[in-house]
């Protein structure tokens, strides 16, 4: 087991490495420069933009670049080129920005998924099985941004609440509970949003394991053991169809940095999606780099977790 | 079963805490739900999120519109766009002149003399003008000069020179005059002055350098002045006085190469700053430079704040190396503290900036108590943000707009943008050399169409290189007519036939490529239209569009293109060397399309070097109407900007008998209509006004 540990981990760590050269090779290769740089500025003197390069040691050899840049990186030096902030420090704010609407999305997600799925596997090819499968399908193929739109476009004309951002302005003095309920207010659309793929996607995931679960010998010895109905299905059935999905959790990771780039964007939200949406559009290179180089190690540590986590609850795989 | 019912209610659990919710939220007509702070607060929309709060350092729109409420300039514009004192009260320019008397020559002791008798006799019609003639003893003065590398990816290099002036005649006027040497060399001869910089400059120094050293030694030399009388009392947001200390610290901080300022062009022609006493600065340039004057609008920084002393002992509190340690890594820079009518108080990262009213601003406090920036990166739902009552404005593209004209609740405001939209021709290339054949393929196009069609009638014709509704404008140059029949004949003249629908020329048709850059959908629509509007005259033309920066690169920096669909944005000052000049057409500048024109080149720099408002005016628009005869560019439209407003915003002031009275918003004759932004209040209700 520890053989397999270090194994895993020396070979992810391997993968960083390139990854990390790709990913900084990649945007420093595509044309165009950082704004603040901009040669196009007629008040600028080449001088001025000798300086400005030199500054941000865009003047040195691509590979010491590289050097500089992950030095910098790993001593909290290296700073956005937009506003001078430490990188480090801009993304764990907007880290805290985008962690609500992770945790509710992923609540809505779990919480709806598995009982849109289990009905339907329980009664396959009936009126509830044959509409959700039709829903799940009609969420999973239509775009996330129209929807948004739709959404966004329905609750401000006819209820006409305000819908984007974190919370209303004005409503800094107001009492607890306004506040409270604002907040929420104002998570409900877009953890929604970034739910509904998941929950149409899962709750199809969980139909297909429940259906071939329940066909198993096991469920079989068990009704014919005399259990009731709900016993078989909710408690033998589900913990075995359960059992992926263990390993799924790992994979969500890396969700909190890249699933909301659309909807943070539609919906005003300052978390880290909308953070590297901005930084590409900026050309601001330490902050589109360093969001890379985070959501490859979210990656690789959440695939680290799966394999373990598998092992450790699934006592057919024996290393 | 707790499984089976936990499955149940957990869901719907979630579902009831967060529908409910719902109820708690303040909507459009009932903004004070929970709190009525909402009516004290004036909400901007904006696309993107501020970078920097340093007027010094910030190059974004967003900043400089927080800067500009939390920072005053010592001068602003007034309503008609003239210069009126901020926190400068009043100022004075005039000049000091230097020559060097040419070797071999009457000295510069006979020279001032001479100079001294002619000006008492009053015999020359300039004699009021001058107020001193002296001499300037002989002195050096060691200057810079930058090297751009030789070859690509070596290094910049910095050369050292020191020019020695001898002694030279000083004379002094009470107005500038960029003739003044002509006057002067008719008086004393031509050759009374020297004409050899080479002899000023020390000997064996390298070619490249000795060329742009030659070009820094001043035989002649104007130098204008600018006394500003500040304003006295007048305190920053934490309660230090300002004085004449904090405008001369600003300058510095600009030409401070750490601090690497995008504004250090702005300010490259001072020779110094001055502060003769707290409330007086005294500003000398090296040289004519008229549009420097409208730079003073830049804000100024609180030296207190920001000075060596205060930034090493920010360096030491954060733990970091002082020497390393400058202006830009300072946290002033998140929470600025100037002297203009808002405060700074907090600023959310892509959520909010927020400002907070000076009650202790000099001109009297603001109404609002609030002024936030709220960032909503995405036009459409920033009108969804404005129907909620989340946003008091935002900038509204013209079909939001005219989908909300009609609406009761709304005020809509529109006036013309400083810039224009234009298609270029490289005048490098064969068929574009031709004036003749610029004027056909303008006469060609339908630009009222355009207006019409592309732009939903939010553009105007324009003519010329200026802001339209500023003074520097010719109003009489009249646009070229539509007329393709006119735009033929204008081609046959230039040797081109019409045979079978082409318009052919040794054999070759007049053919074509038109470029633009992507993503922009009223410059993809106007290129098919150009297209179409020219192959009805035989013209061929093939489109392109590329993403931005290959544009740029690959196009237009390399001078590579045939025509080219492009827009300036510009400033309100009539500078148009860098983009008119000849000597501005190489690779990198921006004199793209090649325009070369002696007489333009002339007024270009005639126009910069002329502080008299009225003369330059006459020279800015007799240079407008020969570039729009040169036709260089086929001149498409300037466009109108839009702007919404919530109708409960009003202007309050106060009446005859001392209470305040209501009126309607209105726009300036420039059309900017947050000119009385300080008097804006939100009331409960839509108010109703006579007449």
């Amino acid at each position: 087991m520890a053989a397999y540990i270090v194994r895993t981990a020396f070979f992810k760590i391997i993968t960083l490495v390139i990854i990390s050269i790709i990913s900084f090779l990649i945007i420093h290769l595509a044309p165009g420069q950082p704004s603040q740089i901009d040669p196009l500025n007629p008040r600028f003197r080449k001088e001025d933009i000798a300086r400005y390069r030199a500054a941000f040691d865009l003047d040195k050899p691509l590979w010491k670049q590289y050097y500089l840049f992950y030095k910098k990186l790993g001593s909290g030096e290296l700073k956005s080129f937009k506003d001078n902030q430490p990188v480090l420090g801009k993304i764990w704010r907007r880290f805290l920005n985008s962690l609500p609407l992770f945790i509710v999305g992923t609540i809505l997600t779990w919480c709806l998924a598995f009982p849109m799925g289990i009905p339907a596997a329980l009664n396959p090819g009936r009126l509830y099985d044959r509409s959700t499968t039709f829903l799940s399908y009609f969420f999973i193929s239509f775009p996330g941004f129209f929807l948004a739109y739709l959404l966004i476009l329905g609750v401000a004309r006819f209820l006409e609440v305000p819908v984007l951002g974190m919370r209303t302005f004005g409503q800094e003095t107001a009492p607890l509970l306004y506040w409270l309920n604002d907040r929420i207010w104002h998570l409900v659309l877009p953890s929604l949003l970034g739910a509904i793929g998941g929950i149409a996607f899962l709750s199809r995931y969980v139909r297909v394991q429940m259906i071939e679960v329940l066909d198993s010998d096991f469920v079989r010895t068990a009704h014919s053991k005399g259990l009731d109905e709900n016993t078989v299905n909710y408690v033998h059935a589900l913990r075995n169809a359960a059992l992926p999905f263990v390993t799924m959790f790992g994979l969500l990771l890396p969700a909190l940095i890249g699933g909301s780039v659309i909807i943070e964007n539609i919906f005003a939200w300052p978390g880290m999606g909308r953070m590297a949406f901005e930084a590409i559009l900026a050309r601001d290179y330490p902050i589109v780099i360093s969001l890379n180089f985070f959501a490859a190690i979210l990656v690789l540590i959440g695939t680290f977790i799966s394999d373990i986590l598998l092992v450790l609850v699934d006592p057919r795989i024996r290393l | 079963m707790t499984i089976k019912r936990l499955l149940v209610f957990l869901p719907l659990f979630v579902t009831v805490v967060l529908l409910q919710s719902y109820f708690w939220v303040p909507t459009f007509d009932d903004q004070t739900r929970g709190s009525d702070r909402r009516l004290t607060q004036y909400i901007q929309g904006s696309i993107g999120d501020a970078q920097i709060l340093n007027p010094i350092l910030n190059a974004d729109t967003t900043s400089s519109t927080i800067v500009g409420h939390v920072f005053d300039g010592l001068i602003d514009r007034d309503k008609n766009l003239r210069f009126r004192g901020r926190l400068a009260t009043s100022w004075r320019i005039y000049e000091e002149t230097y020559f060097i008397p040419r070797p071999g020559g009457p000295t510069a002791g006979e020279l001032k003399d001479r100079i001294r008798e002619e000006v008492s006799a009053q015999s020359v019609p300039w004699a009021k003008e001058v107020t001193g003639v002296e001499i300037a003893s002989a002195a050096d003065e060691k200057i810079s000069i930058f090297l751009p590398p030789s070859k690509k990816g070596g290094k910049p290099r910095r050369e050292a020179v020191t020019i020695a002036y001898p002694r030279r005649v000083r004379v002094a006027l009470k107005n500038v005059d960029q003739d003044f040497f002509k006057k002067l060399k008719a008086l004393l001869g031509r050759d009374a002055i020297a004409d050899d910089p080479a002899r000023y400059l020390p000997g064996g120094l390298d070619e490249r350098v000795k060329k742009a050293a030659l070009a820094r030694v001043n035989l002649i030399e104007h130098n204008p002045i600018i006394i500003f009388e500040l304003r006295q009392g007048v305190r920053f947001h934490d309660g230090h006085e300002f004085d004449s200390g904090d405008v001369l610290f600003t300058y510095e901080s600009i030409l401070n190469p750490r601090n690497l300022s995008p504004r250090v062009p702005n300010f490259e022609p001072i020779k110094n700053v001055e502060t003769p006493d707290r409330f007086t600065v005294k500003v000398t340039y090296k040289r004519l430079y008229s549009p420097a004057f409208g730079t003073w609008g830049m804000q100024i920084l609180p030296e207190h704040l920001l000075n060596k002393k205060t930034l090493e002992a920010e360096a030491r509190r954060l733990g970091r190396d002082p020497e390393k340690f400058t202006m830009r890594d300072s946290g002033f820079n998140r929470s600025p503290v100037g002297a203009g009518p808002f405060k700074f108080k907090e600023w959310l990262s892509d959520e909010l900036i927020r400002l907070v009213r000076n009650d202790d601003y000099w001109e009297g406090p603001a109404k609002y108590e609030e002024y936030i920036m709220r960032i909503i990166p995405d036009p459409l739902t920033q009108e969804m943000a404005f129907y909620a009552g989340t946003v008091d404005s935002y900038g509204a593209g013209t079909h939001q707009v005219e989908r909300l004209r009609k609406d009761p609740r709304f005020q809509v405001f529109s006036g013309l943008s400083f810039g224009y939209t234009y298609i270029g021709y490289n005048m490098r290339r064969k068929p574009f050399k031709d004036v003749r054949v610029r004027r056909a393929l303008s006469m060609a196009v339908d630009t009222r169409k355009i207006h019409k069609y592309v732009l939903n009638g939010e553009a105007e014709d324009i003519t010329g290189p200026f802001v339209k509704q500023s003074e520097h404008y010719n109003k009489r140059v009249k646009p070229l007519p539509h007329d393709p029949k006119g735009a033929e004949r204008l081609l046959h003249e230039a040797g081109w036939k019409k045979i079978g629908g082409k318009m052919i020329k040794d054999g070759k048709q007049l053919a074509f490529k038109l470029v633009t850059n992507n993503g922009n959908e009223s410059r993809k629509a106007i290129s098919q239209v150009v297209q179409d509007s020219w192959k009805k005259i035989g013209v061929k033309v093939s489109l392109d569009r590329v993403e931005w920066a290959v544009f740029l690169e690959k196009y237009i920096n390399a001078l590579n293109f045939d025509a080219v669909i492009l827009g300036w944005s510009i400033g309100l000052d009539p500078d148009l060397y860098q983009i008119w000049h000849s000597s501005q057409t190489n690779r990198n500048q921006l004199n793209f399309v090649g325009y070369k024109n002696a007489e333009a080149d002339d007024l270009i720099v005639k126009i910069r070097q002329e502080y008299d408002l009225k003369k330059q005016i006459g020279f800015a628009r007799r240079l407008h109407e020969i570039i729009y005869r040169d036709q260089p560019y086929t001149f498409l439209y300037v466009g109108k900007w839009t702007a919404l407003l919530d109708r409960k915003i009003v202007v309050s002031e106060p009446g005859k008998d001392g209470k305040s009275r209501y009126r309607k918003i209105l726009p300036t004759a420039t059309g900017n209509y947050t000119y009385d932004f300080r008097k804006w209040l939100k009331i409960p209700s839509v108010p109703r006004f006579e007449g």
